[in-house]
């Protein structure tokens, strides 16, 4: 498997690069754990008032929360820094080395940076899901457990590829320094199932910001709500979607100037 | 077959203007103007396999943008171009293994890590195999003289230091045709002279085309018998540095010592230097050895030599001629 052993050599190199600072673990476990904290106090709050929403108890949506932390770990530590090097690479010029390489340039660009520290992120996260399926006190059974982690598989595509979207877009826009900003404040969103949104936004945060697609989905699949259809549904959406990604990938490719040319 | 085949490239950038001033720039967002440049215009060369050739030209002459497209990362807007018989824009495997893109203002190597690592990421990317990895590396450790340099993180060494390891880097999978965008930029005269007799030995040894640019003339002398003038993305030439000074330059200068060191030569010729008894005259080339003839029958001469300007300076005139 090419893609997985070139990726592989980046993530040990990205892995090697980071353990150098030490400091940076504690500031990101820090970071992470006063964020699960705030989210916990804020879902505690919301239901000190009611015993559900929408149908979800708060030991769901603790799964739910619990999914979106360890994704957004999964997308701090490979997808996201991936995807802000590039757009820096393609104002100065810097992607010529990555476009030199005898390898698929959306890979390389893809697979170059990985913070490891981030992913402190991934386990608090799972703590916080892990948690929430103890208190449901339901057993999730190995189908469910399975299907859990592929939706999860393809939820991290599906960001992936919407991410690389808005990364391609800095073949056109040169100053694109608002997307993280930007991913940010809609990922928040998916801290909350996408069916207590309204239709529009509903709409937009599963097709067009796929958010609902990657944490709400698994996060019915260990609850015990995924009908048989999604799963085919997401995964239909993420191929078609990464095939989008891969076209528009080349078709930006072909803008690409360069710095100083 | 050519190791590089050039025939009619053109490459013509679209890009936004508008005015100085705020007034300007309102008016920018909502009416866009462009104008197209032509950063390389129709041109045509070949190269064959093993040859060392200097791409001279002040700076937007359009070199960068040439090596961009037979790199393949630019696309050309017409013509085309071969390199060891593959289309550089089509990007292929086996053609970017076989080059290497080195540019002297840019770094590829992991900043905060020894550049070892970064080679050895190279070799996965280039898979090239580990024994063949380990020998071509210490080869050219050796032949640069970094080994000490290897260990340390790229960030902890000089520019120069750096240049070195990133020309490793660039060389681990041992390409065939190599583009060097200005390897000696900014580096002192030593640094210069080391990376130009490593690039000398490379093409000697493994037989690999070299494309260079240079502002420094020095880099060129040293290594290229042939260059190719480019200005304003067009040749200007394409042959022998030698016959560049007599095909531009329309003048030789004679340098003479004379037992009367202080003897008027201005009749000669025009006076360039005067530094005790030696004095350099500029002659038209034509007249150069009615002057000669002269100067032997009527001065006490001691030495006499006639050469063509210095590179730098026919450059120099090449392109204040294509300007004019």
């Amino acid at each position: 498997m090419r893609p997985v052993r070139v990726a592989w050599t980046f993530l040990r190199l990205g892995a090697i690069n980071e353990l150098q600072y030490r400091l940076n673990f504690f500031v990101a476990a820090f970071q992470s754990l006063l964020a699960v904290a705030v989210a916990l106090v804020v879902l505690r709050l919301v239901y000190s008032h009611t015993t559900e929403l929408n149908g979800w108890s708060e030991p769901e949506l603790m799964c739910v929360l619990g999914i979106q932390i360890l994704l957004g770990g999964v997308i701090r530590a490979a997808i996201q820094p991936n995807m802000e090097r590039i757009v820096d690479e393609v104002r100065d010029g810097k992607l010529d080395h990555a476009l030199t390489k005898p390898e698929d340039s959306q890979l390389l660009v893809s697979v170059r940076e990985f913070r490891i520290w981030r992913t402190v992120d991934v386990i608090s996260g799972g703590a916080v899901l892990g948690v929430g399926l103890a208190r449901l006190e339901a057993s999730v059974g190995a189908g469910e457990a399975l299907s859990f982690a592929g939706l999860l598989l393809v939820g991290g595509v599906l960001i992936y590829c919407f991410w690389l979207v808005l990364a391609t877009g800095a073949f056109w826009i040169v100053h694109m320094w608002f997307l993280a900003e930007l991913f940010e404040g809609v990922y928040a969103t998916g801290r909350w199932p996408i069916g207590i949104y309204p239709g529009w936004l509903r709409y937009s945060l599963t097709w067009l910001i796929p958010i609902g697609f990657a944490i709400t989905v698994p996060a019915e699949a260990v609850t015990s709500r995924l009908e048989w259809t999604t799963p085919l549904l997401a995964l239909a959406f993420a191929a078609a979607l990464f095939l989008v990604t891969r076209w528009f990938w080349r078709f930006g490719l072909r803008r690409y100037s360069g710095a100083s040319a | 077959m050519a190791a590089v085949d050039v025939s009619e490239l053109t490459k013509v950038f679209r890009v936004p203007e508008r005015e100085a001033g705020l007034r300007a720039s309102m008016r920018a967002l909502f009416q866009r103007r462009h104008r197209d440049v032509r950063a390389v215009d129709s041109i045509s060369f070949a190269i064959g396999g093993g040859e060392v050739v200097g791409f001279l030209g002040p700076n937007g002459a359009g070199k960068t943008t040439t090596l961009k497209m037979l790199s393949g990362l630019l696309y050309p807007t017409a013509g085309e171009a071969r390199v060891l018989g593959f289309v550089p824009s089509r990007r292929e495997r086996d053609f970017l293994r076989q080059i290497t893109l080195v540019m002297g203002n840019r770094n590829q190597l992991q900043w905060d890590l020894p550049a070892l690592d970064s080679f050895e990421l190279n070799r996965a990317i280039y898979r090239v195999a580990r024994e063949d990895f380990r020998r071509l590396r210490d080869e050219l450790i050796e032949l640069l003289d970094v080994g000490d340099l290897v260990r340390k993180p790229v960030r902890n060494l000089s520019l120069g230091e750096r240049m070195k390891v990133e020309i490793v880097g660039s060389l681990v999978h041992r390409p065939q045709v190599l583009f060097l965008d200005e390897p000696t930029i900014g580096l002192d005269v030593t640094m210069q002279k080391r990376i130009r007799s490593f690039v000398a030995e490379y093409n000697r040894r493994y037989e690999a085309t070299v494309l260079l640019t240079s502002h420094y003339m020095a880099d060129v002398e040293a290594l290229c018998r042939r260059v190719i003038v480019i200005h304003h993305g067009r040749i200007l030439f394409d042959g022998p540095l030698t016959q560049l000074g007599s095909q531009f330059a329309g003048y030789k200068t004679i340098e003479v010592a004379l037992a009367n060191g202080a003897a008027d030569l201005s009749r000669y010729g025009d006076v360039l230097e005067r530094d005790a008894d030696r004095v350099k005259l500029r002659v038209e080339k034509a007249d150069a050895s009615r002057v000669t003839a002269l100067l032997l029958s009527e001065q006490e001469v001691i030495d006499l030599t006639i050469e063509d300007p210095p590179i730098e300076d026919v450059i120099e005139l090449v392109f204040a001629e294509a300007s004019e």
